[in-house]
């Protein structure tokens, strides 16, 4: 079973799942039998709004660490997100064709991106942030949209 | 079943200033004040939350087509607690999933892509309402 960070800003609270490791810009990636599953948090997907689209790069594409991964269409904004690793893409979730609003029903679930084939991920994994210290840059971003308010 | 001479209420999400919240009012204009206007009522979110006392009879009375701007669902949600019985519940952002080519942005004025959105939602809550009066009537549509 997965533990949480949480923290509640203004009237929203908002969790970090602490099995995985993140970037600052909210993806994550989580090992799962030796590949590994990637993501939006739970901050990004409620700061984002209600996800009417998700383009995620197809099975087969190779992506070095900050490449386009995803495109995603939500009630506000367009967004891209990078690929948090280098690697190859073996997976889309077939969820983001047909239901990508379990992107906003379930971050840390249901709700992933893509799989990857990872090479050397301990290296990869120093790159990016522990739970906690995404938990830390996720409050002050949320913070800060809370003056924007 | 309807009763004869009842109207189908419209309900459109309340949002202001969010283009989806502005697609399901437009979507609603159009129902009730140009495709049936005689056999339609719209009836503001807003004075269902405030608890108007008329509003909350005509929802008791009808039935109801909410079209909700968002996942909140607002407008269905209201009707529920005003004791409405809700025919069909409309949301924009799926609907904008079966037409992707119209993209709607903009708040007090909605771009070209935005109304169309709201026109091809206001056709298929139209089928609805004819629908619902065919039942009533027994296959004499308006």
């Amino acid at each position: 079973m997965t533990d949480f960070l949480e923290t509640t800003v203004d009237k929203f609270t908002f969790k970090v799942a602490t099995d995985r490791s993140y970037t600052s810009e909210g993806v994550w990636v989580k090992e799962d039998n030796g590949r590994f599953r990637i993501g939006l948090s739970d901050f990004v997907q409620q700061r984002s709004g209600d996800v009417a689209f998700a383009d995620v790069k197809p099975e087969g594409k190779v992506l070095a660490a900050g490449d386009e991964l995803a495109a995603i269409e939500t009630i506000k904004v367009n967004i891209t997100y990078s690929s948090p690793v280098n690697g190859k893409i073996v997976e889309v979730n077939p969820a983001m064709s047909d239901a990508p609003e379990a992107i906003n029903q379930d971050p840390y679930g249901m709700g992933w991106l893509a799989v990857m084939e990872v090479a050397d991920w301990e290296a990869q994994r120093a790159k990016l942030l522990d739970p906690q210290a995404y938990f830390k840059i996720m409050k002050g971003q949320a913070e800060e949209e809370a003056k924007k308010i | 079943m309807m009763e004869k001479n009842k109207k189908v209420i419209i309900v459109p999400c309340s949002g202001i200033g969010k283009p989806y919240g502005t697609v399901s009012r437009e979507a609603a204009y159009d129902v009730t004040e140009d495709l049936r206007p005689r056999q339609t009522q719209l009836v503001p979110l807003a004075l269902l939350v405030l608890g108007d006392e008329e509003s909350r009879a005509v929802v008791a009375e009808n039935q109801a087509i909410t079209i909700d701007g968002c996942k909140l669902a607002c407008a269905a949600k209201m009707v529920q607690q005003s004791g409405g019985t809700i025919a069909q519940e409309f949301a924009v952002l799926d609907f904008y999933r079966t037409h992707k080519d119209l993209k709607p942005q903009g708040i007090a004025e909605l771009n070209e892509g935005g109304q169309k959105l709201a026109h091809a939602l206001a056709e298929e809550v139209t089928a609805v309402v004819d629908g619902l009066l065919s039942a009533n009537e027994g296959g004499e549509n308006a």
